[in-house]
């Protein structure tokens, strides 16, 4: 069982190795963790889920682009594969924060921004549908009521395909009124999201999940005010 | 001054000469769904017939007021294209767009082959130019588009796995790079032999939205140097989202002009821009304004751009293909009255 610092030192070198998409230095920090007693869940959220915070906030500084976060997430990546079957095998089922589907709309290809905000999300302990990309408006809808997710994320990038964002949000808040919507892509604005009726912007992935998480306490306020 | 000729407007301003006003058009893409009904040249067809072509280029300049005309068609697909690219349908009101990437195996079989002007749709592009200059070359001039170096090698290899390997792989982006620069000059070069008065390079994939200005500096930049040096003619550059931090990169490269969206800071890059003999074109927001706008934002982003000094005053991007005609003849109004005498 490793000591708090050494702990503490493990988690430091976690991050540190996520933030410099150091893939080798994740993979020997993480079998470091798990060869040490550290717990994998501890190291998952401390260490590397830490990390990709810290790269979410350099993205939104301009210090890291597209390719920064591409090598960051291989990087995260890679110390998952390692320490989620430590968690699984430990028996621990984390309580996941909330839920999402995510995809890009019918007509349209782009894909890295929605993978992007995916990555973000299972890091921060959501639980993620990924509908891909090209995605027809009545799959987003079976996939709604099949996991009654909290939130359902649709991203364009081709003003073609975000015109069929609205019918798309109609038909869901039709079904479950409670679902919230989020709207990601380069054409989306604040003005697009409240013209459709969507709920939320995800104006990158660093700031996805907050917007994710104000939604959601946006709904619970609701609630309880009823 | 007294008025010019449209083609004396515009070549006057590109080689720094006075002008009587702004010259006022797009130097992107204006596939819009308004124009091929006014003309009655639909896409897909004005993606492949070089008569619907030429009579949907024509449009810009009859329905929208726009000063010069585009050539070879209306989307940037073409170099991935004739490499192999498999393209997505184009539909009235979608362009074609790259379906899968030849190359996401392996680059170790690409090569620039000898036929590559025989390929794809250039053959189509051959009688698009020999129509505009028959119809309205003595008049307007005429400019061709295709997709840069950069982002037709992101299409070969996939974008993502192109971006990793910026950092993984750099000799296989050079490799690549090689290939696609070939590529990019021959077609700029085909277009001067048929007529084309400047040419565009639009280069999506490597602006700051996806690409670090840094790899921009390492891998962009010195191969869009040597592209602009070995081509006939005038070149211009554009790249889309916010491109503050690369501008003065964009203008080093030896093109006459470059092009940018509204994300970018007119007024600064003008500055830059002019200090290094570089034309601008730009500003309207095209997915905000021309788009889902009214007429009024349209006309007030035009004089914006105008008091901020844009070269050519044009959409920020590609024309969105349900943008409505009521918006876009809005930048031609607003450049009249602009350069309106007063009294």
């Amino acid at each position: 069982m490793a000591s708090e610092d050494r702990t503490q030192e493990i988690m430091n070198e976690l991050r540190n190795a996520v933030v410099n998409y150091d893939e080798d230095k994740v993979v020997e920090w993480s079998n470091i963790a798990i060869d040490e007693g550290v717990d994998p869940f501890v190291a998952t959220i401390d260490g590397l889920a830490d990390g990709m915070i810290e790269v979410g906030d350099l993205y939104n500084k301009k210090e890291y682009f597209v390719p920064e976060l591409l090598m960051c997430s291989d990087a995260l990546y890679a110390g998952l594969d390692i320490l989620k079957p430590a968690i699984e095998a430990s028996g621990r089922k984390p309580e996941a924060k909330g839920s999402i589907v995510l995809g890009v709309v019918e007509g349209d290809v782009h894909d890295i921004g929605k993978n992007l905000i995916k990555m973000m999300f299972e890091v921060a302990g959501w639980t993620v549908y990924d509908l891909g990309k090209d995605v027809p408006l009545e799959k987003f809808l079976e996939e709604q009521l099949r996991t009654d997710c909290d939130i359902v994320g649709l991203s364009a990038l081709m003003t073609t395909s975000m015109v069929s964002m609205p019918e798309i949000i109609k038909k869901l808040k039709e079904k479950n009124p409670n679902v919230r919507i989020m709207l990601g892509g380069a054409p989306i604005t604040p003005e697009v999201v409240e013209k459709y009726g969507a709920d939320g912007f995800a104006q990158s992935a660093g700031t996805a999940v907050d917007e994710a998480i104000r939604l959601i306490k946006m709904l619970k306020e609701e609630e309880m005010g009823k | 001054m007294a008025q010019m000729t449209l083609r004396e407007r515009f070549w006057n301003r590109f080689t720094g000469k006075d002008v009587d006003m702004t010259p006022v058009g797009s130097t992107t893409t204006y596939g819009v769904v308004d124009l091929m009904k006014k003309c009655g040249h639909e896409r897909p067809l004005a993606d492949r017939d070089p008569v619907a072509m030429t009579e949907l280029g024509i449009a810009g300049h009859k329905y929208a007021g726009f000063e010069w005309v585009k050539a070879m068609g209306w989307d940037i697909t073409i170099l991935s294209e004739a490499f192999g690219c498999e393209l997505g349908p184009a539909q009235i009101d979608i362009q074609h767009f790259i379906k899968c990437h030849p190359y996401a195996e392996g680059i170790e079989k690409l090569e620039f082959p000898s036929d590559f002007l025989e390929r794809g749709r250039f053959s189509v592009y051959k009688e698009n130019y020999r129509l505009l200059k028959e119809k309205v070359g003595n008049k307007l001039i005429i400019f061709g588009h295709t997709e840069g170096a950069f982002t037709c090698a992101a299409n070969l290899v996939g974008v993502e796995q192109f971006m990793r390997w910026c950092f993984k792989e750099p000799g296989k982006v050079e490799k690549t790079l090689e290939v696609t620069k070939e590529a990019a000059i021959a077609a700029a070069n085909f277009a001067f032999d048929n007529g084309t008065d400047y040419f565009l390079f639009g280069e999506p994939t490597a602006g700051p939205a996806l690409l670090s200005p840094r790899f921009f500096k390492k891998f962009v930049e010195p191969v869009e140097k040597e592209i602009v040096s070995r081509i006939k003619g005038p070149v211009v550059i554009h790249i889309c989202g916010n491109t503050d931090p690369i501008i003065e990169m964009m203008c080093d490269t030896g093109v006459v002009g470059i092009s940018i969206e509204e994300k970018t800071d007119m007024k600064k890059a003008v500055e830059i821009a002019h200090e290094k003999g570089v034309k601008v074109f730009g500003n309207v927001a095209t997915a905000t304004t021309l788009f889902q706008g009214t007429p009024e934002e349209a006309y007030k982003e035009s004089i914006q751009a105008l008091e901020n000094g844009t070269d050519f005053l044009c959409p920020g991007c590609g024309i969105a293909p349900r943008s409505p005609l009521e918006n876009i003849v809005q930048l031609k109004k607003a450049r009249d009255d602009y350069f309106r005498p007063a009294g």
